[in-house]
């Protein structure tokens, strides 16, 4: 018998899990994007590069999760 | 009618892109990041369009036709501008792939199964990042520096100063802003093109609504039409 918790078997936590905690690593990183650009004082046009080049990456590692999901992989 | 009529266009060009390209993966990833570094300038019709009717007039094919027919020398320069920053592009783009991935790509299906299916966090995500480093100067240049080459008399040396001073005064709406056109350009592109038809004169207008709200915050004072 498969043992679960609150009804939701291990897998849907450990997916839940790798989906918040993505999300709130990546909330993480804007954080320190915006902190190393404030200390580095990048400027305000800086700060545009830094946080356009972080966002196509988020962007990219959700795409690629999205594409495998698409094709069932 | 003019905006749909452009949609039309760039979805049937982007189809021909397709089909001249088939299976050669570096002609069709030249030539699409070509087209949407150059895609921009193909949009200056429809700034004109949004111009007229920001100024309350009767607007139709006739005022794209006449800006076209203008043969504006600030227009060609800054497409040949954007060319050459298309071609730097996709050059360096395709020196990362080819010294970074471990068998060449020579098809679609070997840069989806060899770059983007990669379990590990690597060479897709890398290709990204350079991407957007080498997209951030181009979109500074082109979001405020075009249509205000429509709209006025501006030197495209000065036009491209402001637009890089638009973008640095408000770096958080202009990320915002740039992610947003790739992922609308990312969903018209997913549905088989089709979805660009409206999605490109949705872009060009709101880009002519964005150019007008930053300008007029300006020190140098709005320009005419907005």
């Amino acid at each position: 018998m498969e043992v679960t918790l609150f009804g939701y078997t291990e897998a849907q936590i450990a997916q839940f899990g790798l989906t918040f905690g993505v999300g709130a690593f990546i909330l993480y990183m804007l954080f320190i994007v915006l902190n190393l650009a404030l200390e580095s004082k990048a400027g305000k046009f800086g700060t545009f590069i830094l946080f356009l080049v972080l966002s196509f990456g988020m962007l990219g590692f959700l795409a690629k999760n999205l594409i495998q999901w698409f094709l069932g992989i | 009618m003019p905006g749909l009529f452009h949609g039309f266009l760039l979805t049937a060009f982007g189809a021909l892109l397709l089909w001249a390209a088939g299976d050669k993966f570096w002609l069709l990833a030249g030539a699409f990041s070509g087209f949407l570094i150059v895609a921009p300038i193909l949009a200056t019709g429809l700034y004109q369009v949004s111009r007229a009717l920001e100024s309350g007039r009767c607007v139709g094919m006739a005022e794209v036709v006449s800006l076209w027919r203008s043969g504006d020398r600030r227009l060609v320069i800054f497409g040949l501008l954007l060319g050459l920053a298309g071609t730097g592009w996709v050059l360096t783009s395709a020196g990362l792939i080819t010294l970074w991935s471990p068998l060449p790509i020579q098809k679609p299906a070997d840069f989806l199964r060899q770059v983007v299916l990669v379990r590990e966090v690597g060479l897709f995500e890398a290709w990204l990042l350079l991407g957007a480093l080498l997209a951030a100067p181009v979109f500074a240049s082109t979001v405020v520096a075009l249509p205000m080459l429509v709209d006025t008399q501006a030197s495209v040396m000065s036009a491209l100063r402001e637009s890089w001073r638009a973008v640095a005064n408000h770096p958080g709406p202009m990320v915002v802003w740039a992610v947003l056109i790739v992922l609308l350009v990312g969903l018209g592109m997913a549905t088989a093109l089709l979805g660009l038809i409206v999605i490109v004169p949705l872009i060009a207008h709101a880009s002519w609504h964005a150019y007008c709200d930053l300008t007029s915050q300006l020190a140098d004072g709005a320009p005419a039409a907005c």
